[in-house]
């Protein structure tokens, strides 16, 4: 933190040249000089470079609260930079909201998409847009050809007039790029694009994503995924605590130059801990478990100390399950034993009572009150030993306080102060939060839904390690995970779902990245999403 | 790790567009006291003589009770993110019946009071169920419940009030000055306000109202019976209610059909005024307070300077529009 406050920017490509685009090359599409914007007491950005040309594919990659978003939003009108300018085609521009980004050709697709749930896929598409009218309707004529065409252009197989909520999240991707497309968009933003696709989903939209590029439509391609960035990006920019630490061409871009950059250090790649060990109970055992077409004959043993990965495509019925065994749905068809005695979970509550805990994919929306600080937070679920006295149901906030900073320390998460609102912590921090919160509780089986996802190679690191920790202290874990990278070195054993069902289960050494998709993939083609 | 990191970049200049995020936030949090010192400033100079004496505090207080206990009650249905618009009706409904049960069944005081208390609790129940289980939107939901109070009423006193023969030891819970010349009433407040907030800020049960108020879902995947919560906040605003009901009927001397109904405006403008205040939109029980005090000075106030009826009705208007305004920019901005 102390060494990156200011100075001069690093910004040469590994190789020694320094690429200045318009020396000579094309002039960028987009040029952002010494950009600058403080959030109160936090800089988020000082003084940042970048350079789009057009056609490209540039990566942007950093931890949680590099400053990715906030220039994101500089650049989308948003928020009004301190300091610095934006040059758009050599002309500089103030940019005052996101109608004007569009405007001037900059479209942002953020991670949770924007889209008018029960608007089809061409109102959404045209959304905003001034539309032709005769005598006060809208005339869709036009406006469906405009929409056909651009569907076309992105191969888009599905049908245009439904509710788009009907619709993959894939297909809502498609939906969102057309959007910028017929706003004539030269540069789209992605933000996390294949955090919720399938592998098969996800090499459809870089097929894409290319093919933009040779149109001359510029891609600012924002990521954790760094195997996606060094596949698919032109050049790529690094930002460490508000600042470019780095900037590399293609060639220069290696994945061990970029973790050193996004971590300012080595990150050790995790390996397999050891042999698990199988001798130690059962806690939890489905049976033939089902639910509609989205859980189908699922049995599955879950053994104390375990960290059981549960792998597949999205949709493939991984979260439905976890949502069965916490109780948050009822299973149609098979039992669930805990601790070898059937169960039947009355919801929530009755998985929690009984020591199961659930951390949910969408963190802010399901996993923390985003208001509250973090010791709220992290002792929601366990009330009780804050009491003075058992029978008196007073809780002492000092014991909360206390109990929150020790969780804190334990998984190293970085707020100023417990009191600080959960919302004002970077991702990885919040996560952090959450499997906090249930380490208080001391659950016998842990569910993580997608535990690392949008979180930084460092905070991943630290949140593996917790899990880790946690099974060696005999918790039965089961980590859901679509990042097929994410569970060799974290998981004991790995099951693989496709449509609903097991299709195959890989144990120690046997867990690879390869093995994962083979099986994902061993089932066929329709494996993905239409649900 | 958990201190030493983010105090290093704290101080240093402070952009434009902060300081007029500060300066909105800092009108979010203090516009209202400046308001109500505002106020305090006028009248003490409009009326020097009569506005800016200890008896007419302590008569401002006294005033303000009744709507500060209801109001209190009410701030604990909106932190759990639910309306009540029963208070009012339940409230009318609970002086009819605590009379009622006293002049025309006979029952002593105290149980009548404690009758009455335990309907008052099963009316939020009632409307905690109709909103949980049969999931309807809690302002339909306690507005039906409500309009059926005030049919109950009706139908037990048939619109009469209910006014001789209430026992003197009754009309002495509100009327009467147990501590040094403080009106009970103003007592009544403060224990009431006290309980309610030690209840949202120092008991599990509060610690749930806050996590359901705050994000439901998570609630409920922490563990939380979201339905239950709902349930006894609005539990604990239907016993709110009644006690504003008894120490209405109380200080009047009866049980009048709709004497009460008139609160469920002003302690709505209070809880929102109150959220506006030192915090960011957020209903808490102190904001609460200093809310429901200035609907009292303003009316108070107004009555001072002898403004014409139609003018209270116009500030009530007025304040409860300023109220849930302010509130939600002070929202906003707390995002921003």
């Amino acid at each position: 933190m102390i060494d990156s406050v200011s100075g001069p920017i690093p910004t040469v490509g590994r190789d020694g040249a320094t690429r200045e685009p318009g020396g000579g090359g094309p002039a960028p599409l987009l040029q952002v000089r010494g950009l600058s914007k403080r959030f109160g007491g936090v800089r988020a950005l000082k003084g940042v470079d970048l350079d789009i040309l057009a056609g490209e594919v540039h990566g942007l990659v950093g931890a949680n609260g590099a400053g990715k978003s906030t220039l994101i939003r500089l650049l989308a009108g948003v928020y009004r930079p301190d300091a610095g300018s934006i040059v758009v085609d050599g002309e500089p521009v103030t940019i005052v909201d996101p109608q004007h980004a569009s405007g001037i050709g900059l479209n942002f697709i953020h991670q949770e998409l924007n889209l008018v749930p029960k608007f089809n896929a061409i109102e959404n598409m045209t959304l905003g847009l001034p539309k032709a009218s005769r005598l006060g309707l809208i005339t869709w004529g036009p406006i469906r050809r405009q929409a056909d065409e651009v569907a076309r252009r992105l191969g888009a197989d599905f049908p245009l007039d439904i509710p788009v909520e009907d619709l993959s999240v894939a297909n809502q991707w498609l939906i969102s790029i057309g959007r910028a497309l017929i706003r004539k968009a030269r540069l789209i933003a992605m933000d996390e694009p294949t955090a919720s696709l399938s592998a098969e989903e996800a090499g459809r939209l870089f097929q894409i994503i290319r093919e933009l590029g040779s149109d001359g439509i510029a891609i600012l391609y924002v990521s954790h995924r760094l195997d996606e960035i060094m596949d698919l990006c032109d050049r790529v920019t690094v930002f460490k605590d508000g600042v470019r630490v780095l900037h590399a061409d293609r060639a220069a871009m290696t994945k061990g130059g970029l973790v050193r950059a996004i971590v300012g250090s080595d990150v050790a790649p995790a390996s397999w801990a050891g042999a698990p060990d199988q001798g130690s109970p059962v806690v939890l055992e489905t049976r033939h478990l089902g639910r509609g077409s989205v859980v189908r004959d699922v049995s599955l043993q879950l053994h104390a100390g375990e960290v059981l990965g549960l792998a597949g495509l999205v949709g493939a019925g991984r979260s439905e399950l976890a949502r069965l065994i916490f109780g948050a749905d009822r299973a149609d068809t098979g039992t669930i034993l805990l601790d070898g005695a059937p169960w039947r979970p009355a919801g929530p509550h009755d998985a929690f009572a009984r020591g199961i805990g659930f951390i949910p994919e969408e963190r802010r929306s399901q996993g923390l009150i985003l208001q509250k600080d973090v010791s709220f937070n992290i002792n929601l679920a366990d009330l009780q030993p804050l009491r003075y006295a058992p029978a008196i149901p007073l809780i002492s906030l000092s014991r909360a306080a206390r109990r929150a900073k020790e969780i804190a320390q334990e998984l190293q998460i970085k707020a100023p102060r417990v009191t600080t609102p959960v919302i004002e912590l970077s991702g990885g921090n919040q996560q952090k939060v959450v499997i906090g919160k249930w380490l208080t509780r001391h659950p016998r089986v842990l569910i993580l839904d997608e535990p690392s996802r949008g979180v930084d190679v460092g905070a991943r690191a630290e949140i593996h390690r917790s899990i880790k920790e946690l099974a060696a202290g005999g918790v039965g874990a089961i980590v859901i995970s679509s990042e097929v990278e994410e569970l060799p070195g974290l998981c004991d054993r790995v099951l693989v779902m496709v449509e609903g069902r097991v299709a195959g289960e890989l144990t120690g050494r046997e867990i690879t990245k390869e093995a994962i998709l083979q099986l994902s993939y061993a089932h066929g083609q329709g494996a993905s999403t239409e649900s | 790790m958990t201190t030493a990191q983010t105090s290093d970049s704290v101080q240093g200049g402070m952009a434009a567009g902060d300081r007029r995020r500060y300066a909105f936030a800092f009108v979010g949090r203090y516009g209202t006291l400046l308001g109500m010192v505002l106020m305090i400033a006028v009248f003490s100079i409009a009326a020097p003589d009569a506005f800016p004496t200890l008896s007419n505090a302590t008569n401002i207080l006294n005033q303000a009770s009744l709507t500060a206990i209801i109001a209190g009650g009410l701030t604990v249905a909106l932190i759990v993110g639910e309306m009540d618009l029963s208070i009012g009706y339940v409230a009318s409904f609970s002086g009819v019946l605590v009379t009622g049960f006293m002049v025309d069944q006979g029952v002593p005081w105290p149980l009548a009071i404690l009758t009455v208390l335990v309907i008052g609790a099963s009316i939020g129940a009632v409307s905690g169920l109709v909103i949980t289980k049969l999931r309807v939107n809690s302002v339909i939901a306690t507005l039906g419940v409500g309009t059926v109070v005030v049919g109950i009423n009706y139908a037990y006193a048939g619109g009469v009030p209910v006014a001789s023969g209430v026992p003197k030891a009754f009309l002495d819970i509100a009327l009467g000055r147990w501590v040094v010349g403080i009106p009970n009433n103003i007592i009544f407040m403060f224990v009431t306000l006290a309980l309610v907030w030690v209840l949202i800020n120092r008991t599990d049960l509060g610690q749930r109202i806050q996590a359901v108020g705050g994000n439901p879902e998570a609630a409920r995947l922490s563990g939380i019976r979201v339905d239950r919560i709902k349930i006894l906040a609005l539990v604990v605003t239907g016993i709110s209610s009644a006690i504003t009901g008894i120490l209405l009927a109380s200080l009047i001397g009866s049980g009048t059909t709709s004497a009460a109904d008139g609160y469920l405006l002003m302690s709505f403008a209070g809880c929102y005024l109150g959220s506006a205040t030192l915090r960011d939109g957020e209903f808490h029980i102190v904001g609460t307070f200093i809310g429901v005090l200035i609907v009292a000075i303003g009316f108070n106030g107004l009555a001072i300077l002898g403004a014409p009826t139609f003018w209270q009705y116009v500030f009530q208007g007025a304040i409860l529009i300023l109220a849930v305004g302010l509130s939600t920019v002070a929202r906003r901005f707390s995002k921003a």
